[in-house]
């Protein structure tokens, strides 16, 4: 990864309405600009039914452009009624090089029995500011996969906040953050495990270049009642530089006495004995380098389920650490 | 002709000196041995060799076909022709041998200005090449080395040599933790790579391995020196009789 080469080339052209060009097969797309849906401008609410489940995967694409440039707040909800399911892609975009500040409310809920998949792309240019808050809860039953895909931006914070309000809910958390320039990537996660019986898993990982930092601070809060939890948390940051700056903050508070629960953190570097095997055969420095990145990636690419969106996503890493533009493939449009 | 000339190789780790002046000259078509008890710098030239950068050479040059080969990065020697096959090979989560190997060789191809191997290619050679130290195609999708046996390890080893078609391999204690089957198919695959226009150093505590790779040449290093060179015979001598005569008096 380096800054220098990320040439930003948007197409800011939405005004007459914006589509996304490479749509993959199966999904349907819904477009907020500058935070109202595209058509009414009003506030993002979806709502599942009891018992329905989405046909096609819903890609939410929020895209912030020069007609309204600044900061703005706004808020959207997503809801599962119960015994329903879906999986949705949430993208977060800047299409113009205007200093963007962005702070977003996200309510996700998922009643009794709800099934969802949500994998969250966010891939802005230098100049943005964008912090979300997450607010999640998961009634009985209940299942959530969420990734995290931070590709790009100024600076990306997210406060995830997850609320196990049911008897066997599980959540799957997972978040890859590739950092660099001057870039701030911040990352807290609070997942309360308020009844007995729940799983959670968290794995965060991050890659940080140049002068980049990252922040995680994850807790676990196992609530007296909640016997028989199970959580779990992992964060990894594989640091390429000097002067780049992880920092990693896991707790555990657990006040029930039958819990399984661990955490564990690492800060590393590039393995030099991995480099020097792979130069030995012939691969360039760089290339070697390269080839230990993705390595790192893939256990969080491996959370993202459905194929041809994991594929799309690891090109997009690929490009990401080579330093190139990340856009979709066949694509001109530059979604950054 | 002439391979690989060193002369008066001396090579540090920190202040200690570990090579204090190395003499060796490789022709085509040979098999040399290299020899020596535990810390006599065995692994230290091997590594000097192929470019490790934690040694560092203090004085004296090395010729590998008319180029400073202390000049070049490890993966220019490896362009060039040089293999080391590792003692511990590396255990690389996450990169499969396909892509590892795949890579490696469509680095090599750019070098030689030729055209990178398409998958369909690529997988041919691959099986083709496995089957020279039998490996097992399931290999090929998992991470480089993880959770190999040590045997599983040093075929790696043959295959990725039997893949780049080294000019000059260095292999380095690629006896040890082998049982004497895996021994058996390491050196025959070993045996199946030479040719008159290749070389090979086969850097090894016991004769056992030379059984199977046969010497042109044993030189026995201690304490950073080649204090003897001599035939095949060597290998056996020292089998027989250990390093003590041979050091004797050798001792700064």
């Amino acid at each position: 990864m380096t800054e220098n080469n990320y040439i930003y080339a948007p197409d800011t052209a939405v005004s007459d309405g914006f589509r996304c060009r490479v749509p993959m097969k199966g999904t349907r797309q819904v477009f907020v600009i500058n935070g109202g849906v595209q058509g009414t401008g009003k506030r993002l609410s979806i709502s599942v039914p009891d018992n329905g489940k989405l046909d096609e995967t819903l890609q939410i694409i929020s895209v912030r452009t020069p007609e309204q440039a600044g900061r703005i707040a706004f808020g959207n909800s997503i809801h599962f009624g119960k015994n329903s399911s879906g999986a949705l892609i949430l993208c977060s975009h800047t299409f113009s090089e205007d200093p963007f500040v962005t702070e977003e409310t996200s309510e996700i809920s998922l009643g009794e029995g709800a099934s969802a998949s949500i994998v969250l792309m966010q891939n802005e240019h230098n100049r943005a500011a964008h912090n979300t808050e997450f607010n999640i809860s998961l009634g009985e039953g209940a299942t959530l996969n969420m990734v995290f895909m931070i590709l790009h931006g100024g600076s990306i914070g997210n406060n995830i906040n997850i609320a196990l309000n049911g008897r066997h809910a599980g959540c799957d958390i997972s978040g890859l953050y590739l950092v660099d320039g001057s870039q701030k990537v911040d990352n807290r996660v609070m997942l309360l495990h308020n009844v007995p019986e729940c799983k959670s898993t968290q794995l965060f990982k991050g890659i940080i270049d140049d002068s980049g930092k990252a922040v995680f601070k994850g807790l676990i809060k196992v609530l007296r009642d909640a016997q028989k939890t199970e959580a779990y948390q992992e964060n990894h940051h594989l640091i390429l530089t000097d002067e780049a700056k992880g920092l990693s903050e896991p707790q555990l508070e657990i006040y029930a006495d039958d819990v399984r629960c661990s955490h564990g953190a690492t800060n590393g570097r590039l393995d030099s004995d991995a480099l020097f095997y792979m130069r030995s055969r012939g691969i360039p420095e760089k290339e070697a380098g390269l080839l230990q990145q993705l390595a790192f990636t893939s256990g969080v690419l491996e959370k993202i389920h459905a194929p041809e969106l994991r594929e799309r996503m690891a090109a997009m890493v690929e490009q990401r650490l080579r330093g190139e533009f990340t856009d979709c493939k066949g694509c001109s449009r530059n979604c950054c | 002709m002439t391979l690989l000339q060193i002369k008066g190789l001396h090579a540090s780790i920190g202040d200690r000196e570990i090579l204090k002046g190395i003499d060796l000259e490789i022709n085509e078509g040979e098999v040399h041995a290299i020899m020596g008890p535990n810390g006599s710098g065995k692994s230290t030239l091997s590594a000097v060799l192929a470019g490790r950068d934690t040694f560092s050479v203090t004085s004296g040059e090395v010729i590998y076909r008319g180029m400073d080969l202390l000049k070049m990065t490890p993966e220019e020697r490896s362009h060039e022709g040089i293999f080391l096959s590792f003692q511990y090979p590396i255990e690389i989560p996450g990169v499969s041998n396909v892509n590892f190997m795949r890579t490696a060789v469509n680095e090599h191809r750019a070098h030689k200005g030729l055209a990178p191997l398409n998958a369909a290619e690529f997988l041919k050679l691959m099986r083709e090449k496995m089957e020279i130290v039998k490996m097992d195609p399931s290999f090929s999708s998992r991470g480089v080395n993880v959770g190999f046996s040590g045997g599983e390890k040093k075929r790696n080893e043959i295959f990725q040599m039997a893949m780049l078609e080294p000019k000059l391999s260095i292999l380095d204690e690629t006896d040890s933790g082998l049982d004497v089957d895996a021994l058996r198919i390491v050196a025959s695959g070993v045996n199946k790579l030479k040719r008159s226009d290749n070389a090979t150093i086969v850097i090894t505590h016991y004769q056992r391995l030379l059984d199977y790779i046969v010497p042109d040449i044993v030189h026995i290093l201690y304490n950073g020196r080649i204090i003897k060179t001599a035939g095949k015979e060597l290998a056996l001598e020292v089998e027989n009789r250990g390093y003590d005569w041979l050091i004797k008096g050798q001792d700064d």
